[in-house]
């Protein structure tokens, strides 16, 4: 027989007071390809069960056949795949019409899983058994660990990506945030917001309640004057919404699973003070047979029968040790379940629970054998303390009651309900109140600041009354082995090896065993771990302490997390123009800029031979402005800058203090006071923060103010021997070399466009004028300029192009040329670099540089076979080690050959060496040192033409 | 994710800042020589406990300021401009506790 | 009993753990024989030859290569918590060995090539999966760096070649290709040698190797104090008494600056976190590890069907492990970046560990000016990667007194002398 449908096994009962199915809504879905029906309210697998299905898993190593446990979001054997999404919590999740729900890591089914065949062989994979076998030979490693990769759990990701916006943030900053929306956590929340504080209610189940739903009628009437308590305060209430994470400054991340439209939403929120009422979870009894589909914790069958009228077995052997577990039979009773009770308060005890596929008996306390088809343990409690944890408090262990209570909080932080104390519902919201009156109070006092990271202090200095303690008795394990981690698959048994080999603390026997590792996070199962090593160990729980809870506290998607992608793209003013006319985009940082036009070669020859224009927009430009400008200069350039005439522009390298070259640029006076400074584009934003830096820490007497212009202006480089002739109509500016020579800048009109910065500089190595023109102008003065200059040929050339020409001309590019540990000695600046100044920023490495000799310097090399272009980052060889590098390559349309900058040791640096290139297909080829970094016009005619 | 108290602009996620690294002495460069002035390059106390740090309010005044933080907590001791004195506090609480360092 | 001392005859001898093996896995299966200890307990001693402070993979691995390859077992290493509880626990075990510079790629291959011996060395199934090992370039500059780094690893000897989009997208199924992405990708390094292994096991195999030959592991034992006398170590105060011993090496992470000045040795080191996260199990689709250094963040999926996800260091320097919400969201955000269709995987734990950042991303390994203190620190975020090698190393430092080849490049001294290692030329490729 198999177990995964047993007809009859349960069935739906007649409606009852506190059931959230809704009976006029019936639907269909399936599950594995077979229709069933549900009504709405339905989780997954309260329809299947009320349907008799009673496996929904096969366990991660031993292919054990699983059912519910716990009928909430922790079930470990319930995790479904619904449509494309994998990983569903089934006894969470409400079913919906037409969804298709398949069981997962089952082959060929859930039924006949030829995993199965682990069963037999479970007595060999103890705990950590991989790390004694598979050793030898190693080559068949690789095959074991397919076989092993088999037993990976969890559902299918899907293979596309979502086609709309199924995930989203928002910001929340309640004065008071309340995580759990149990009795005790309602009524903080109206008490916080009666006290005027604006309040955030989280619960994590689909409606507000906590045990109180699935209690009785008694229950019942209290939890709707709380709900009507919550309806008429001004309260905000998330359900189905998860307080999933705290972090410094009373920072918490909320998962909303049921927003409108979406799948999961993210909420950041700032919390004045938070209240933690997440109560308790019901902790499984370690026993032998305890993973059976068929033993369920009373919370569960409580869950399934007044929630879901679902009548969870026949014949139930259930052990109580509480209040919960005489409740539990009492509902089991009333739904018409025959009720074998076992008091553990009397002595009672379950030693094994029997059957295969599913539970058939129960040998008790006193060695009987009662038949049943349902097991219902009451075994305790586990404080849901990771909220608390992740705030700073180290839980303590509290044997009277068998579980761990809050020691230490910041002010930020308090807590109420289950997790601080036992008492009746009233004395329970007695303490919520307070708790809600204190946080409001502390919230609201006028000075308190949010976002600080406070201090812990011990919890009976939180100003709230301490609740009394009920004694539990302490049961964890019965009198056999049986499961611990059911996601694992560990058992106490594994994790006493554990102990045993040596791994012998929480931590040690956690990771060897995996146990808590698994998709519930350890919430079901941390408690029962820690004493199984306690109990191996001899020591108590309290020594052996809790482990660390990290974030998050329930999962949270991927997609939730991301939100939308925000990443900003920045393009110039003449993008419109770039994209009709084909340009080939270059992602540069957060620019999207043109890389070519479809012949980079062609862009090339038209600047050398015609005229060409490039969008330089990106580059970085800061307006100076004050008396103390040239002091600036002076000091952050390796260059001398003093006698900078007004109208003049001059180059200059920056270093940082350890002497590596930070960036480059030119900078031109435009009036007595006033100077126009470039960068490069990638360091526009660092080179404005290394400017300030220096003047608001260093100097801050110096008289300078720094405006970053890169966006203000369209920035545009008109090159090539014509660009005179197209630019000089349409500007206000004499453009004659003797009035506007190389080196120059000049303020004017163009295109009848006032305040234009116009610099006539040459990185291409041809006469050009860069011209800086209000941004809002940028695309008219562009397109004015294309089509002044079409009689003269003109040509739009994009990055590539310019990289040629730079390198036909030798000049250096920061960060390509020269990296991270290049020094302005080997960076080929030659006289540039003037040690002879009093003081600049990296002096003083660069004269010890120039004392101990450079270790590498920059060169220009030409293959020597003209059809060879080494690529960049071919490495330079010396009988086969790697001594320089090639860092820029291109063909040379001009030359019509390879062309090439590289670094090179001081003794291969000499003009006319020959050097070996090693390219990536593995060939040596030679190439030359060339007597200057220029291939193209190294005596700068053309430019300064 | 903590705040710091910007002296301009109140309180502001970290996330708006830039984190500049600890305030270290530079040696005189046109006397320092090699050992000292490399150890100022290179090396930080690195201090389990406070520290004084540059930070940079990035995406606010772009101003720069003087942080004392507790690295093993994150806790913002102080936060002052430049060269000045403590300007602001961030020991705030929402207890209501007097704050403390105001100037 | 019969059977322990079967196969290679150093069976429970001494309470020293056997020889695993399938054989014998299946007959305690049969027998229900438990497995002795895989190392064992001890009192403090008032003395050692060595003492080593920090009980992760750097630290054990030096205590297990003293012992057995130099014959030093009279060696103590001391750690505050458990062992492998540090970076050793909390890194995402990613191997590989394409480094920049011929000195830094010598040393990580030597490590590889520890690692794929390492289960038949150790005895111990470390579940190395050389999957190959994946670094994306997003833009000209970082494909330029790969091609670098590709031609560099040619040159040693070291399989790394720069493969294009649709190579990547054959290796990677779900990578997004397109060049519709925000940050499209170019090419990537393929370094087949590449991959994961369990990073708890390399720290238990290394302890189980050290312990059988004599060395003692001592948990919960925190060094308060370095003892220095006239320029030489001579001990450390522990939280559980003093020890004596001519050779302190400090072997730690996180704290190693702080170790550093108990014995007055200033390190050049600056203390950040490191965090990663993992997601639920979904069923294997992802071989190779991913790295994208645009987008800070590397993937791998594990035998169990878990994304590991890491990312840089934090943006600022503190010795709290906590976390943050704003590195899962970054990391969500650059993971679907690459690969849109995980958008329902859910992120399960995130976690931190503290790295020390050295100014040239480069170790600190080797003696002092204090005589007889060792340092095996700097780590960053390579430190797992370099565990076996340093170990070996460093055995060898310690043993005579000279120092390998292999480490030279990474003396205390060079900061001073202002000779960094040159894989800050490519800085921030990362992992």
């Amino acid at each position: 027989m198999t177990a995964a449908t047993t007809p009859g096994a349960a069935t739906r009962l007649d409606p009852q007071p506190g059931e959230v199915i809704d009976r006029t809504d019936r639907f269909a879905f399936t599950w594995n390809g077979v229709e069933h029906h549900a009504y709405r309210g339905d989780t997954i697998t309260s329809a299947l069960a009320a349907a008799g299905v009673r496996v929904f898993s096969r366990s991660f190593k031993y292919s054990r056949p699983r059912g519910i446990l716990t009928a909430s979001y922790l079930d470990p054997g319930c995790t479904v795949q619904v449509d494309d999404e994998p990983n569903v919590r089934g006894s969470h999740r409400r079913i919906a019409p037409g969804q298709a729900v398949t069981a997962q890591n089952v082959w060929p089914s859930l039924d006949r899983d030829v995993k199965m065949a682990n069963q037999a062989v479970g007595r060999f994979l103890t705990a950590g058994f991989y790390y004694k076998t598979f050793i030898k030979p190693q080559r068949l490693w690789p095959t074991y660990q397919r076989v092993l990769q088999r037993f990976a759990a969890g559902g299918t990701a899907p293979d596309t990506a979502p086609d709309r916006l199924r995930y989203d943030k928002r910001y929340a900053h309640p004065d008071v945030l309340v995580a759990g929306g149990g009795p005790a956590g309602m009524k903080a929340a109206v008490a916080a917001a009666k006290h005027g504080a604006k309040v955030l209610l989280v619960e994590e189940e689909h409606e507000l309640g906590g045990h109180l739903r699935y209690g009785d009628t008694g229950d019942l009437d209290r939890l709707a004057l709380l709900r009507a308590e919550v309806a008429a305060s001004d309260v905000e209430v998330l359900t189905d919404a998860v307080v999933a994470g705290r972090y410094d400054g009373n920072l918490f991340a909320v998962v909303e699973r049921s927003a409108p439209g979406l799948t999961e939403r993210l909420t950041k929120v700032r919390a004045g003070v938070a209240i933690v009422a997440a109560g308790l979870i019901e902790r499984p009894y370690v026993v032998e047979g305890n993973d059976l589909p068929g033993v369920l914790l009373s919370t569960a069958v409580r869950r399934l029968i007044n929630l879901h009228a679902v009548k969870p077995g026949n014949r139930a052997v259930v052990l109580t040790a509480n209040p919960q577990g005489d409740a539990a039979i009492a509902d089991l009773q009333r739904a018409g379940v025959q009720v074998w009770a076992e008091d553990a308060r009397a002595g009672g005890d379950i030693v094994r629970i029997l059957g295969r596929g599913g539970v058939v008996g129960v040998e008790v306390g006193d060695g009987r054998k009662v038949p049943c088809d349902l097991v219902v343990t009451a075994t305790g409690w586990t404080a849901t303390t990771s909220l608390l944890n992740m705030a700073g408090d180290r839980p303590v262990y509290e044997p009277r009651i068998a579980r761990f209570l809050p020691s230490q909080l910041p002010d930020d932080v308090l807590v109420t309900g289950g997790l601080a104390g036992d008492d009746d519902l009233d004395e329970l919201l007695d303490h919520a109140r307070a708790a809600g009156e204190l946080a409001a109070e502390r919230a609201t006092e006028p000075g308190s600041v949010r976002g600080a990271a406070l201090p812990v202090r011990p919890i009976v200095d939180a100003c709230l009354p301490a609740l009394p303690l009920h004694d539990h008795p302490a049961m964890f394990r019965g009198p056999t082995h049986g499961f611990v981690d059911f996601s694992e698959d560990v058992g106490s048994k594994d994790l006493a090896a554990a102990v045993a080999e040596g791994y012998d603390s929480s931590e040690l026997a956690k990771r060897y065993t995996t146990a808590t590792m698994g998709p519930s996070q350890g919430k079901l199962e941390t408690v029962n771990a820690v004493a199984a090593v306690a109990e191996a160990t001899g020591i108590t729980i309290g020594q052996a302490g809790t482990t660390t809870w990290r974030p998050p506290y329930a999962p949270i998607t991927l997609g939730a997390l991301a939100g939308r992608n925000f990443e900003p793209v920045r393009v110039s003013p003449m993008q419109p123009w770039h994209e009709v006319h084909g340009a080939a985009p270059l992602v540069a940082g957060a620019w999207i800029r043109p890389d070519h036009y479809g012949d980079p070669a062609a862009e090339v020859r038209a600047v050398r031979d015609e005229v060409g224009i490039i969008d330089v927009t990106p580059i970085g430009k800061l307006d100076l402005q004050g008396p103390d400008v040239p002091n600036l200069l002076e000091l952050l350039y390796v260059n001398k800058w003093q006698k900078l005439d007004v109208g003049r522009v001059r180059y200059g390298v920056m270093c940082a203090e350890d002497g590596v070259v930070l960036d480059d640029g030119v900078t031109g006076r435009l009036g007595p006071d006033h100077y126009l400074m470039s960068t490069t584009s990638s360091g526009a934003a660092g080179i404005w923060e290394w400017i300030e830096n220096w003047l608001q820490t260093e100097r801050p007497g110096w008289d300078v103010h720094v405006t970053p212009v890169t966006t203000a202006y369209a920035s545009m480089n008109l090159a090539g021997p014509r660009s005179r002739d197209v630019l000089a109509p349409l500007t206000d500016v004499d453009l004659s070399a003797d009035a506007f020579g190389y080196m120059h800048v000049r303020t004017g009109t163009i295109a009848a466009v006032e305040d234009c910065v116009l610099w006539r500089i040459g990185f291409t190595g041809e006469l050009s004028y860069e011209l800086h023109v209000p941004a809002g102008y940028g695309l008219h003065v562009w397109e004015t300029l294309l089509a002044a200059g079409a009689d003269h040929g003109i040509r739009a050339f994009g990055v590539e192009a310019q990289r040629t020409l730079r390198l036909e001309k030798g000049h250096l590019i920061v960060g390509q040329d020269t990296d991270g540990l290049t020094k302005a000695g080997s960076a080929g600046l030659g006289g540039l670099v003037k040690l002879d100044k009093p003081n600049f920023v990296g002096k003083p490495e660069l004269v010890w540089q120039q004392e101990v000799g450079v270790t590498s310097t920059l060169v220009a090399l030409q293959p020597v076979d003209p059809t060879e272009v080494p690529p960049e980052a071919s490495q330079i060889v010396v009988a086969g080690r790697t001594v320089g590098r090639i860092t820029s390559s291109r063909r040379s349309p001009t030359l019509g050959r390879g062309v090439c900058l590289g670094q090179v040791p001081p003794d291969l640096a000499a003009p006319g060496t020959h050097v070996t290139v090693r390219l990536p297909d593995g060939r040596d080829i030679v190439a030359v040192v060339q007597q200057h970094l220029a291939h193209v016009d190294p005596e700068g005619a053309r430019l300064r033409g | 994710m903590i705040t710091l108290s910007c002296p301009w602009c109140g309180p502001r996620n970290v996330t708006e800042f830039a984190y500049g690294g600890e305030s270290g002495a530079r040696p005189d460069p046109a006397t320092a020589t090699p050992q000292p002035w490399r150890r100022y390059l290179y090396t930080n106390a690195n201090p389990a406990g406070p520290v004084t740090e540059t930070w940079l309010h990035r995406a606010g005044c772009r101003r720069y300021l003087v942080v004392e933080r507790d690295t093993t907590t994150n806790e913002i001791l102080a936060i002052r401009r430049p060269g000045g004195a403590p300007s602001t506090s961030a020991r705030h609480a929402t207890t209501g506790r007097a704050t403390e360092q105001r100037p | 009993m019969a059977g322990a001392g079967r196969g290679h005859g150093n069976g429970a001898t001494n309470g020293r753990s056997p020889r695993y093996s399938a054989w014998d896995l299946a007959r305690r299966g049969l027998t229900g024989e438990a497995w002795p200890p895989a190392w064992r307990k001890h009192e403090l001693r008032p003395s050692y030859d060595v003492v080593i402070i920090g009980g992760g993979v750097h630290g054990l691995a030096t205590a297990h290569y003293l012992a057995a390859n130099h014959g030093i077992t009279d060696v103590a290493v001391l750690d505050k918590g458990y062992i492998g509880g540090g970076g050793s626990g909390r890194n995402t075990a990613i191997l590989r060995s394409n480094y920049l510079t011929p000195e830094g790629i010598a040393f990580y291959d030597r490590s590889l090539e520890l690692y794929r011996g390492l289960a038949a060395d150790l005895n111990f199934n470390v579940m190395f999966s050389q999957r190959g090992h994946m670094t994306l370039a997003h833009n000209d500059a970082s494909l330029r760096t790969m091609r670098w780094r590709a031609e560099v690893n040619k040159l040693v000897g070291v399989d790394s070649e720069v493969i294009d989009p649709d190579e990547v997208a054959k290796l990677v199924p779900r990578m997004d290709v397109s060049s519709e992405a925000r940050y499209p990708i170019l090419g990537a390094l393929w370094h087949p040698p590449g991959g994961i292994i369990r990073h708890d096991a390399v720290v238990w195999g290394y302890a189980r190797g050290a312990d059988s030959r004599g060395v003692q592991i001592h948990q919960n034992t925190e060094v308060l104090g370095i003892d220095v006398v006239a320029g030489r170590v001579t001990g450390v105060q522990t939280s559980r008494g003093a020890v004596s011993a001519p050779i302190v090496v400090n072997c730690t992470a996180g704290w190693s600056s702080l170790i550093s000045d108990m014995a007055g040795v200033e390190m050049p080191v600056h203390t950040f976190p490191l965090q990663a996260a993992v997601t639920e199990p979904v069923q294997p689709f992802l071989d190779p590890v991913v790295v994208s250094g645009t987008l800070h963040v590397y993937v791998s999926q594990t035998d169990r069907g878990e994304l590991v996800f890491g990312a840089s260091v934090d943006p600022f320097a503190s010795y709290s492990t906590r976390g943050s919400l704003e590195f899962i969201e970054g990391l969500a955000g650059h993971v679907l970046q690459l690969m849109p269709s995980l958008h329902n995987l859910r992120l399960l734990r995130q976690w931190a560990g503290l790295c020390d950042m050295t100014p040239d991303y480069s170790p600190i390994m080797g003696p002092t000016p204090v005589e007889g203190f060792y340092v095996d620190v700097g780590w960053g975020t390579y430190g797992f990667k370099a565990g076996p090698v340093s170990g070996e190393q460093m055995a060898a430092c310690i043993a005579t007194g000279a120092t390998p080849e292999l480490i030279a490049p990474f003396a205390l001294s060079r900061f001073a002398a202002g000779e960094l290692v040159g894989e800050k030329g490519a800085a921030a490729v990362g992992h």
